[in-house]
């Protein structure tokens, strides 16, 4: 056997082994997939104090599963919540199971914020003490001391207006939940509802931990009785699963129906199952070599990375049919040769373009870039390097299907020749213009969800029934010192308070409510010395308690008229958990605070919010709803002033080599991808960046179609390659326009219309 | 020997049969109108001042409804109890009010008095344990909270009744007491 001009065993082999060592080491590093949204977003774009706040406030929800148990019976609810928490303790991958509240907890609470009880008061008591009421607080003392109630204890020394107690009592929770016997009961249900809340440590992306977790999960669903069921649960990992399930059911539905097809056509042309594994084997080495090594440069892969980046690099099925076709006609050592130059023009082309998308501050868009440049040069090699030998024994023979798609192919009427075509392309080319230029981009955070639409709900409802503040929408309070956040979070919540009285909120946790400014903490301090002043006195005379006990209760408060809360104290006081994300970062220079929101908030709350944060340095209005919707805008104005610029970029460079005839290559992806945008305006109410993504493979195949078809003359088995490549890449990507997942379905539409579109108008512009 | 252990058991059995009473019997020998008005005179015992504060009013109830509670002396106040809140007013301005959803341990008390005024047995039982005796008419029933919510406040609570309850003394923690006489029924 002699070799091959342009390849030898030993690179062929050289280059398999290289492949073959980056899967391993990206393998043994262990694959990881990631679909968090917050990935895509640029790094340079955030403050790191937001994106830090962001990040927080995000934790909640990722390193959490939230179950609630509902069932007519209260005790066998009670009864299966026990069984449940216990049985899930026992697994190793979670850090914490949260289920019941031990009295010592509430009473430990008690014990450690007592002391405080003159610095730290109840806002509704400072408002009295504000307003020089003191009267009215002896009142509500001596109510409650004659009284039946409880007086808690032995306060009548030190508390005996009973600030304390109504600090306890006014103690909201940050959710709608009470604690019933010690076990975490739900409010204002219909039914009796329990919760429980499993933490975890791992990655919610990961298969592996979703599969344990979701499978204790059932199981012990299958140990409930049959009035109690789990009737609301949310997490990002259950988001991640389902996200992870429906790609999963995808691919073994459109996948496979792909798949069939693309088997189908292949047989049908070749008529031998041989091409159909050299077709795929280099773009499977592109797909699995691409992903090994993103992996290994960005640590991990982002779903829609791999989705968008195997989509551009099954464009690579050109190189392998262009050859497969021409190896038809030619020997082994003959089809390199002649076929080289396009192959190299193609390539050349394809990763130019994709390769600008690098340059882009996404990073999502950089490891699509990534991904597909390697992907489709690993192809591109294993085509070169390897369909020489693997095809050296193959005997050449014509195809028919060849010839029958060459004559169909030119009875297409040609654009030179025919005027009425012109006229035919022109008319429509200008209403799509013009409805381009009319339409509305879609930016919708909605685009990027890959949860079904129950699960949504299920999340929402329990949201609601818990009063889970908004974590996408904050306040971010910035200064030097904690101190000084504090004060402007008390000077911020006067307004938020009004806000409240107008309705236009329903609540917001901040730490300054828990935690006051040392500032705050004197005044109060001073209140209740002057509530003391004026009222022990006639207080404990109408109790008529003895002389001693008037004078203790003095020195009492005046020993501790000096405790003030700080922030290491209040950090270990139980309950203050779940406030402790609320502060986001002390460095010596900065700290921030956050303020967060319960419930939906309106239009006008929004603005509102967003004019109070504008009037006072150093807050800030978070949206992260807007900020991804933003983001995604400025992606699709990346990616489309991005395609463009590669439309002029390889205009300019196939000129070099084809002159005037460049138009022939150029014009049909252009035309196609105007045509399909005005299409996708009318019926997808907008365009939105995952079609802008899907024309880039319009260009690429587009562009191959173009360039094989000028190197070879239009030679049949040329026409009948690029054909080939256009409908597998329909079959494979055209399909994903039937997926539930927004994303998928956008990109799936869009290379259906393109692709179609490329196919019908490349013969136009051809010369014969 | 081996016979007398078994005699001496028998001997003591009967006695704790009689020491203990259920909520049920409770139930039976205990009347509770549905409604029902009186007077009331309370004494608290403050231990830190050692002390006592003694306080007199009305009360009515509609059972499972609402209590009324009205101080009359030393200082006026009305206190309104439903299953889900409790109220305080003084003239017509409300001091405070406490209600079941968002403070649920200072209204878990509240529930448990409504409960011992309008003798709801079967709440009792879900915070308590109870010994004690009857005797025809009369009865004396001791409860020890079983609930922890309950225990942090109460070490326990008698009650003594003839028909209707004539007393409740609430055992607090800290040593405080306070002993409430129900009478005047109409």
């Amino acid at each position: 056997m002699k070799e091959n001009n342009f390849t030898t065993k030993p690179v062929a082999i050289g280059w398999l082994l290289i492949v073959a060592m980056v899967i391993l080491i990206a393998f043994w590093q262990g694959p990881k997939f990631d679909s968090s949204i917050l990935s895509l977003l640029p790094e340079s774009d955030q403050q790191p104090l937001v994106e830090q706040a962001i990040k927080q406030m995000s934790e909640d929800f990722s390193g959490r599963l939230v179950l609630m148990l509902s069932g007519k019976n209260e005790q066998e609810v009670r009864t299966t919540v026990t069984s449940m928490a216990q049985n899930l303790s026992l697994l190793t991958e979670l850090s914490k199971v949260f289920w019941r509240v031990e009295e010592a907890e509430t009473s430990g609470l008690h014990k450690a914020l007592f002391p405080y009880r003159y610095s730290v008061i109840d806002s509704s008591v400072r408002e009295i003490l504000l307003n020089g009421e003191f009267q009215r607080l002896n009142d509500r003392a001596l109510m409650r001391l004659f009284g039946p109630l409880s007086t808690g204890g032995d306060s009548i020394l030190e508390d005996p207006f009973g600030l304390f107690f109504d600090l306890m009592i006014n103690r909201s929770s940050e959710l709608n939940l009470q604690v019933s016997n010690s076990l975490l009961k739900v409010k204002n249900t219909e039914i009796p509802s329990y919760l429980i809340v499993l933490s975890f440590d791992g990655d919610p992306f990961s298969a592996g931990l979703q599969r344990k977790l979701l499978g204790a999960i059932e199981a012990q669903q299958e140990l409930m009785p049959a009035s109690v069921s789990i009737s609301g649960i949310s997490g990002l990992l259950l988001h991640a699963a389902a996200g992870a399930n429906q790609a999963k059911s995808e691919i073994s539905t459109i996948g496979l129906g792909s798949l069939a097809g693309i088997i189908f056509l292949m047989l049908f042309v070749f008529r031998r199952v041989k091409p159909l594994v050299l077709l795929l084997f280099p773009v499977a080495v592109g797909c699995i070599f691409a992903s090994a090594m993103t992996l290994l440069i960005f640590g991990r892969v982002h779903l829609v990375t791999f989705a968008f980046g195997a989509g551009l690099v099954g464009v690579s099925i050109d190189y392998a049919l262009h050859f497969l076709c021409e190896r038809q006609v030619s020997t082994a050592r003959q089809v390199l040769h002649k076929i080289l130059p396009g192959l190299l023009l193609g390539l050349f082309s394809s990763v130019m373009a994709y390769a600008a998308q690098a340059l882009t501050p996404f990073p999502g868009l950089r490891q699509m870039a990534t991904f597909s440049v390697l992907g489709l040069c690993a192809s591109w090699l294993t085509v070169v390097l390897w369909f020489p030998l693997m095809t050296v024994a193959d005997s050449q023979r014509q195809l028919a299907v060849a010839e029958k798609l060459d004559r169909f192919r030119r009875k297409f009427p040609k654009l030179e020749t025919n005027r009425v075509l012109l006229l035919l392309l022109l008319v429509p080319l200008g209403l799509a213009l013009q409805s381009i230029w009319n339409s509305n981009a879609q930016d919708d955070i909605r685009l990027l969800q890959t949860s079904p639409a129950s699960i949504m709900q299920q999340e929402q409802s329990l949201h609601r029934i818990l009063g889970i503040s908004s974590s996408s929408r904050f306040l971010l309070i910035s200064a030097n010192t904690l101190e000084a956040c504090l004060q402007k979070e008390e000077q911020l919540i006067t307004t938020l308070d009004k806000l409240i009285t107008e309705g236009e909120i329903s609540g917001f946790q901040a730490l300054s409510s828990s935690l006051p400014s040392l500032r705050r903490q004197a005044e109060n301090i001073e209140l209740v010395q002057e509530l003391y002043d004026n009222q022990l006195v006639s207080f404990y005379s109408l109790i008529k308690a003895p002389q001693s006990g008037l004078s203790s209760a003095v020195s009492i408060r005046e020993n501790t008229e000096n405790n003030l809360l700080t922030l290491d104290t209040w950090g270990v006081l139980p309950g203050s958990d779940g406030l402790k994300n609320h502060l986001v970062r002390q460095s010596d220079l900065v700290t921030a605070t956050v303020i967060r929101f319960s419930g939906e908030l309106s239009n006008s709350t929004w603005h509102k919010l967003q004019a109070i944060s504008e009037t006072m340095s150093g807050v800030t209005f978070v949206d992260q709803v807007q900020n991804v919707s933003g983001l995604l805008g400025k992606y699709r104005v990346q990616i489309g002033t991005w395609v463009i610029a590669a439309y002029f970029f390889v205009f300019f460079v196939l000129l070099l080599r084809y002159k005037k005839q460049v138009w022939r290559i150029v014009m049909p992806p252009l035309l196609a991808s105007v045509f399909t945008l005005a299409i996708l305006v009318q019926f997808e109410q907008g365009v939105n960046l995952f079609h802008l993504m899907a024309l880039i493979l319009v260009l690429g195949i587009g562009l191959d179609m173009g360039i094989f078809l000028m190197e070879t003359e239009e030679a049949p088995h040329t026409w009948l390659a690029v054909s080939l490549s256009a409908s597998t890449s329909l079959l494979a990507f055209g399909l994903l326009a039937l997926s539930d997942t927004p994303v998928l379905h956008h990109f799936g539409l869009t290379v259906a219309c393109g692709l179609t579109l490329v196919w019908l108008l490349v013969p136009m512009m051809r010369q014969n | 020997m081996k016979w007398f252990f078994p005699g001496l058991i028998a001997l003591i059995i009967p006695l704790a049969v009689s020491a203990g009473i259920s909520f049920t019997q409770l139930a039976k020998i205990s009347t509770t109108p549905d409604q029902l008005k009186g007077t009331f005179s309370q004494e608290k015992y403050l231990k830190a001042l050692d002390a006592e504060l003694i306080s007199t009013g009305v009360f009515s109830y509609q059972r499972g409804k609402s209590i009324r509670w009205e101080i009359l002396k030393p200082v006026q106040n009305e206190l309104v109890m439903t299953p889900a809140t409790i109220t305080s007013k003084q003239g017509d301005g409300e001091l405070w009010q406490i209600d079941v959803e968002s403070t649920p341990e200072s209204a878990a008390l509240g529930q448990i008095f409504f409960s011992l005024v309008t003798a709801d047995w079967d709440i009792l039982s879900n915070h308590f344990e109870v010994t004690g005796e009857i005797d025809g008419q009369l009865w004396h029933a001791v409860l020890v909270p079983t609930d922890q919510t309950v225990e942090q406040a109460f070490s326990r609570i008698e009650l003594t009744g003839e028909n209707l309850l004539q007393q409740i003394i609430l055992h607090e923690n800290g040593g405080n007491r306070t002993t409430i006489r129900l009478d005047n029924w109409h």
